[in-house]
């Protein structure tokens, strides 16, 4: 073979190579899942990285998922720790989007993490869906306006809000003190019910920030100084327990009021005998078992359940699991509906649009969602069940039980 | 206690610098006391109030002193800022947690004290390596350097307990009780937890024994001699690589007691020694970083005003407070408020 003759041969079978292997490798579909699996928000993001893992075993033991047309494709979820980190979370998006190429971002076990990669997600024209709470994540504050590529399966801080009035005024409250950790999360919690409380009557008397990592909580001066009748607690376990834990040691009779945060089994291991008594919203899945029979909730949680239990060697639920479970069961279903052969851009563009229309009477674990382009999040305050503390479990405490 | 300071009888210049000191720290002090107290007003706090914030700030005095004593000892004998100090802190919690859990035949109590032992040691056998590992190979290199290395050891020591216990908090049972739950009195209507007479007794016999350390043993004055003039004393025999992992142990036994006797009323987890480490800092530079009486008065100060601060304006603020001391002390005082200081020999 002649030397030209042989440098074009070299060159096509490079060429094929290169280019061959990317087309067969556009038939998967790519999630990218960022969690804060360490940092304060480990005992959120664990739980929802164990779902992520239970899953991608579910997906490859049915070897991927069936679009329209009948071609399977394997889907991938690509698993990164942000740290608890709103830079690291920033930096690992741009990673997932421009390098890994996922056609869906499941990400932001934290706030303050997601509403860094908010814009990033935007300009990117990537699919994000959320597993923090703060309602800035999928809403625009200055517009008031939803923001198109965002979306969240988690209740915000006002849903969880409005429940604690309704706990509130029907036991007759009407001052309380509210003790948030300074994050974006607690601060959210505080401008939530600073909207919320005063509309059903309640007043906050005192309302301060607290360090999540803090050893003495002066606030606990203010709080008996102030006289309210109930504190509300604006935070996530452990720091959530040591704020209760101290207001407990000084005021062994006021009411203490917890928020969809703290409901975690980490909460009771971190808080012991303080947390007894204490009330607040949580999602269904948190006691699925004591939910009525005729609630379509129960019979899809309980078997999330045992799947759960058996995938991570019997741990306990918790409702981020339950979070990070219906943010990537959306992906999946939005990636269902996608034909085979669209270009990235075109891809990600798809599963935006099918978010907005294809979730309809999704039965999830915290509630069963309808999302549409003006709602990117689909729950409603009802599908909280309110839960207290009792012998160092969960108990749902019904409307008939509040006093 | 007089630490390392000169055997020596004092000069008119010693004393005139010392009564300067205690002069300036007293009028600061003072100047802050009244402020806060001042901003409380609006807030109607009574005596039993400002008791109470007292009594807090004692407990987190306390540990800054004891951390901040670490930071003194390994200063003075090496030149260096040891930004590992933190690390330690945490190691002590976390190792006796881990031994705790052991399944040994023995009552709790024991089992608790054996654990703290246990951990107490391997800590200080981490100190030891540290240095010897890290920092006796770089012993030429210039002290930034140097400081440098003990901000990646932090890192490794950190990265290495993340691996070894995960992200979790863990629990230390309370030592009274042997159980999360503290006993507490009332001493008029302020509450004294059970563990902060722990902390308070630990931290002066830790001071105690230190002084007896520096006065009464061969190796604690050899420590001194390497403090005063390390040409001096290589001169006179002494080891001084061999005083370097010393304090480094030293300093390792100060961080893990600090961090056991505190492990009850926290969490402790992995990163729970960043923020302790930085405020023992600050402490410690309050005492010029080299005085041990400067840095456990440093601590009980920073303690008090940090939660008096805390109480009285937005107490989402509270480390904001030790940092701001930290820079208006090193524009105001950078010598800190020491006793008598020790020109530095090579």
């Amino acid at each position: 073979m002649s030397g030209r003759r042989f440098v074009a041969l070299a060159v096509i079978i490079l060429f094929l190579a290169v280019f061959l292997p990317r087309a067969a490798a556009a038939h998967t579909y790519k999630i990218g899942f960022i969690a804060s699996v360490t940092g304060p928000g480990a005992s959120l993001g664990v739980p929802e990285r164990f779902v992520a893992r239970m899953l991608q075993d579910r997906l490859t033991g049915q070897r991927g998922i069936v679009g329209p047309d009948k071609v399977r494709h394997a889907v991938e979820i690509v698993v990164f720790d942000d740290q608890s980190s709103a830079d690291v979370a920033a930096g690992l998006a741009r990673r997932l989007i421009e390098e890994e190429k996922v056609t869906v971002l499941v990400a932001g076990t934290l706030s303050g993490p997601s509403l860094a990669m908010v814009p990033i997600a935007g300009e990117a024209r990537t699919p994000m869906i959320s597993m923090a709470s703060a309602r800035a994540i999928i809403e625009d504050p200055a517009t008031k306006r939803m923001r198109p590529w965002i979306f969240k399966p988690v209740p915000e801080n006002l849903h969880s809000a409005q429940k604690q009035a309704e706990y509130l005024s029907a036991v007759g409250i009407r001052s309380v003190c509210h003790l948030y950790e300074n994050t974006a999360y607690g601060q959210d919690t505080f401008a939530s019910a600073n909207a919320i409380y005063p509309k059903a009557g309640i007043s906050i008397a005192y309302g301060d920030s607290f360090d999540r990592t803090g050893t003495e909580f002066p606030q606990v001066a203010r709080v008996r100084a102030s006289g309210c009748q109930a504190v509300v607690i604006g935070s996530i376990p452990p720091a959530a327990s040591l704020i209760n834990v101290a207001v407990r040691e000084r005021a062994a009779r006021v009411r203490i009021i917890h928020g969809h945060g703290a409901c975690s089994p980490d909460l009771i291991a971190t808080a012991g005998r303080a947390a007894e008594g204490t009330v607040m919203p949580c999602g269904k899945i948190l006691v699925a078992d004591q939910l009525p029979a005729n609630d379509p909730v129960r019979a899809f949680d309980l078997r999330l359940i045992s799947d759960y239990r058996v995938s991570t060697g019997g741990q306990p639920i918790s409702t981020f699991s339950g979070h990070a479970y219906d943010a990537l069961s959306w992906a999946l279903a939005a990636l269902r509906t996608l034909p085979d052969g669209l270009p990235l851009p075109a891809a990600r563009q798809a599963v935006r649009d099918a978010l907005e229309t294809k979730i309809v009477n999704f039965v999830g674990t915290h509630g069963i969602f309808t999302l549409s382009p003006e709602d990117h999040l689909g729950f409603k305050p009802d599908d909280f069940a309110v839960v207290t503390v009792k012998g160092g479990k969960f108990v749902i405490l019904p409307r008939n039980q509040w006093k | 206690m007089r630490g390392l300071a000169p055997a020596s009888a004092t000069t008119v210049l010693e004393r005139q610098r010392r009564v300067s000191s205690a002069l300036w720290l007293a009028g600061i002090v003072g100047i802050m006391f009244v402020t806060l107290i001042l901003l409380g007003r609006r807030h109607g706090f009574g005596l039993t109030d400002y008791l109470q914030f007292l009594v807090d700030g004692l407990q987190a005095g306390a540990i800054y002193a004891l951390v901040a004593l670490g930071f003194v000892a390994v200063h003075r004998v090496t030149g260096i800022i040891n930004f590992a100090q933190g690390a330690f802190v945490m190691l002590g919690p976390m190792l006796t947690i881990t031994f705790y859990g052991q399944p040994l035949p023995l009552p709790p109590a024991p089992r608790l004290a054996l654990a703290a032992a246990l951990a107490i040691l391997m800590t200080a056998g981490i100190g030891a390596a540290v240095h010897r590992l890290a920092l006796h190979p770089a012993r030429n290199s210039s002290l930034l350097t140097r400081i440098i290395i003990t901000v990646g050891v932090y890192l490794i020591l950190q990265g290495a307990a993340l691996l070894a216990w995960g992200p979790r908090p863990y629990v230390l049972p309370a030592f009274t009780t042997l159980e999360m739950g503290d006993r507490s009195f009332l001493l008029g209507d302020v509450l004294v937890r059970a563990q902060s007479l722990w902390i308070w007794g630990t931290a002066v016999a830790t001071v105690a024994l230190l002084a007896a350390f520096f006065e009464h043993t061969i190796l604690g004055k050899a420590m001194r001699a390497c403090a005063s003039n390390r040409l001096a004393a290589r001169l006179t025999g002494i080891q001084v690589d061999t005083m370097a992992t010393l304090a480094f142990v030293l300093a390792a036994i100060l961080g893990a007691v600090a961090g056991i006797v505190v492990g009850p009323v926290t969490r402790p987890t992995f990163s729970m020694g960043l923020e302790v480490g930085l405020k023992g800092f600050v402490a410690a530079i309050m005492g010029g970083l080299v005085s041990f009486q400067g840095a456990v008065l440093g601590g009980l100060i920073l303690g008090i005003l940090e939660n008096f601060w805390a109480g009285v304006t937005l107490a989402g603020f509270k480390d904001l407070f030790a940092f701001v001391v930290l820079i208006v002390l090193l524009l105001i005082r950078p010598q800190g408020f020491g006793g008598a200081e020790e020109g530095e020999g090579t």
